[in-house]
C-alpha cells in the first residue's frame, strides 16, 4: 500500500503551499485563543531546547535534510524531540525522535539496536547547534549529547515535494564522516548564515569532546557496518477485532 | 488484556536528572524562541487502537496547532502532565484536502466524526459551548496518526516500528472500563455530550469509503534494502570543509 522509499501517487498542484488551505478565519482564531487560556498545555511546557541539525534519510543519503528538534528531558538519559522542517511558526511537524545515552542503547537487543544511529560525529562537527545559546553555556550538555544515539522517524517528506505527510513514515540517520552521510557544504553555509552562526568554530571548540566507547555488540549506525539500511512499509493485514475473530482482508 | 491508564506503567529507564543539567536545559529555554511549539494552542483527549489489533486500545492526548484553516497537527503524549511520554503524531485534515490525497493514501486515514458525536473526544477544561465551537468542525475532518511507542504493552521505551493507528467509529468499540476511566477523571459524561452535539454533521459527502483503511487491517513491516547512493561507490571519505 505505501513505503518509505517509494514517491507516493500524484496529488492536485494546487497553488503550490505546503500543506495547501485556506487562512484561518478570525471565528475560529478566537476559539481558538479562548481554549488555550482554559487550558494547561502541561507537556509542550516542559520543551527546555531547541536544537538546530541535520539528517539524513536512510533509505537515500543523499537526500539531506536541515532539522529543528524541540527536545525535553525526561530523566538524564532519555530525552524526546518533536522534530521541525524549520524554527518559523509555519514549521512542518516533519517527525519525532528519541534520544538515550550510550548506557541505554547498550541494554537494548540487537534488533532494536540497528534503528539507532550514533549523534558523536554530529555534535563534535558542530552540525548540532542551539540557536541563540552562547556555546560555552550548552558545553556540558553538549558533552553529554556527544554519548547519546537517537531513532527518529520522518512522517513528512517536504523535501520530496510532498503537500501533505505522505506515505509511510521513514527511518533517518545522522550525519557521519563517510560517503553520502557527509552533509553537503552548500546546506551547512546556509544554515550558518540564517542563524548567524559558525558551525566551523562549534567544531574547533568541540574537538576534545569524549566520545561514546562503543559497546561490545553496539549494532547502532547498521548502514556503516553493513553497507545496508531499512524502508517501511504499510501492508494490508486481518484486523484483529474485539469478536477474537479476524475480519478477513479485502 | 485490560487496558490501564499510563500513568502506572513503567518509568522510563534512566538516572533522575542532574541539576546541573537542568539548570542549562533551563537556561537555553529562557533564550531561545520556539516558534514552531508556540502555535500548539489546544489540548484534545480521544482514544486510538492500532491499525492491525482493534483490542489495544490507547488514550491519546494531542497537542495540537493549526498550519492553516484546514490543516492542523498534534503531537500525542500519553497523558497530559510534564512527564508525559511523547508516543506519536497525527495531522488532521479537512475533507477538502482529504479529497485531494491519493486514493492509496486515503486508507491510513481515519474519520472523526464517530468521536466527535459520540462525546470521546474532547477539550478537557474547556467548557461545553466552546468546545463545540470547535468541535462541530472537528466532526467534518480526517486524521493520519502515527504511534511510536507502545506504552500499552508496557514497552519502557520507544522500541520497534512506527504503528499506524485508527479512531473509533461506531458504538461497542470503545472498552466501557477505558471510557469510564476517562469520563471520572476529567468530571465529563460522554453520553451527556452526545445529546449536545447531536446537531453537528460529519462530512458533506459522507465518510468517505477509502477512509478507516476500509475497515481491514494495516500493519507497518521493516525491509532491509541496499545503501543508496552504494557505499561502495566512494572508498575516500569526503572532506568536510
Amino acid at each position: 500500500m505505501a513505503s518509505s522509499d517509494k514517491a507516493p501517487d500524484s496529488m492536485p498542484v494546487g497553488d503550490g503551499s505546503v500543506p495547501p488551505g485556506k487562512p484561518m478565519t478570525m471565528g475560529h482564531q478566537v476559539v481558538d485563543k479562548t481554549a488555550q487560556m482554559l487550558q494547561t498545555l502541561k507537556p509542550i511546557k516542559q520543551m527546555s531546547q531547541h536544537v538546530c541539525t541535520f539528517a539524513v534519510y536512510g533509505h537515500d543519503m543523499s537526500r539531506q535534510i536541515e532539522t529543528h528538534h524541540y527536545i525535553t528531558r525526561l530523566n538524564q538519559d532519555f530525552l524526546q524531540c518533536a522534530v521541525y522542517d524549520s524554527d518559523e511558526p509555519t514549521a512542518r511537524l516533519i517527525g519525532v525522535e528519541y534520544i538515550v545515552s550510550d548506557r541505554i542503547l547498550d541494554t537494548l537487543p540487537p534488533d532494536e539496536q540497528k534503528l539507532w544511529h550514533s549523534h558523536d560525529h554530529e555534535v563534535t562537527s558542530g552540525m548540532w547547534m542551539n540557536p541563540g545559546v552562547p556555546e560555552m553555556n550548552q558545553r556540558s550538555e553538549l558533552e553529554n549529547m556527544a554519548h547519546t544515539y537517537g531513532k527518529f522517524w520522518c512522517t513528512w517528506q517536504v523535501d520530496r515535494g510532498d503537500k501533505l505527510p505522505l506515505g509511510a513514515p521513514a527511518l533517518m540517520m545522522s550525519p557521519q564522516m563517510v560517503n553520502m552521510s557527509v552533509i553537503k557544504p552548500e546546506l551547512v553555509r546556509e544554515r550558518d548564515r540564517k542563524f548567524k552562526i559558525s558551525t566551523d568554530e562549534a567544531r574547533k571548540s568541540r574537538v576534545n569532546f569524549p566520545v561514546s566507547k562503543p559497546g561490545n555488540a553496539r549494532v547502532a549506525d547498521y548502514w556503516m557496518h553493513t553497507g545496508k539500511s531499512f524502508a517501511v512499509d504499510i501492508e494490508q493485514v486481518e484486523m484483529k477485532d474485539l469478536g477474537g475473530q479476524k475480519i478477513p482482508s479485502i | 488484556m485490560d487496558p490501564v491508564h499510563a500513568s502506572i506503567l513503567p518509568e522510563v529507564p534512566g538516572e533522575k536528572t542532574k541539576i546541573g543539567t537542568s539548570l542549562v536545559d533551563t537556561a537555553a529555554a529562557t533564550i531561545q524562541s520556539f516558534g514552531p511549539t508556540k502555535q500548539i494552542h489546544q489540548h484534545l483527549c480521544a482514544f486510538h487502537f492500532y491499525a492491525d489489533d482493534m483490542t489495544r486500545q490507547v488514550e491519546a492526548h494531542h497537542y495540537c496547532g493549526h498550519l492553516n484553516e484546514d490543516m492542523r497537527q498534534c503531537l500525542i503524549y500519553d497523558r497530559p502532565d510534564a512527564d508525559a511520554r511523547l508516543i506519536g503524531l497525527e495531522y488532521i485534515v479537512t475533507e477538502e484536502l482529504f479529497l485531494t490525497l491519493p486514493d492509496t493514501e486515503k486508507p491510513m486515514w481515519h474519520s472523526h466524526e464517530y468521536e466527535v458525536k459520540s462525546g470521546v473526544l474532547f477539550l478537557p477544561g474547556v467548557p461545553g459551548p466552546v468546545e463545540r465551537k470547535d468541535l462541530e468542525k472537528v466532526a467534518k475532518t480526517y486524521g493520519k496518526t502515527i504511534h511510536f511507542w507502545q506504552v500499552d504493552r508496557g514497552d519502557e521505551l520507544p522500541l520497534g516500528l512506527p504503528q499506524v493507528m485508527m479512531a473509533l467509529t461506531r458504538d461497542g468499540q470503545l472498552y466501557p472500563s477505558l471510557a469510564k476511566d476517562v469520563e471520572s477523571r476529567y468530571g465529563v459524561s460522554f453520553e451527556k455530550e452526545r445529546a449536545n452535539r447531536a446537531y453537528m454533521e460529519g462530512p458533506t459527502h459522507g465518510i468517505h469509503p477509502k477512509a478507516n483503511a476500509a475497515g481491514i487491517g494495516l500493519k507497518t513491516v521493516l525491509r532491509e534494502i541496499e545503501c543508496k547512493p552504494s557505499v561502495q561507490s566512494e572508498s575516500v571519505p569526503r572532506v568536510f570543509v
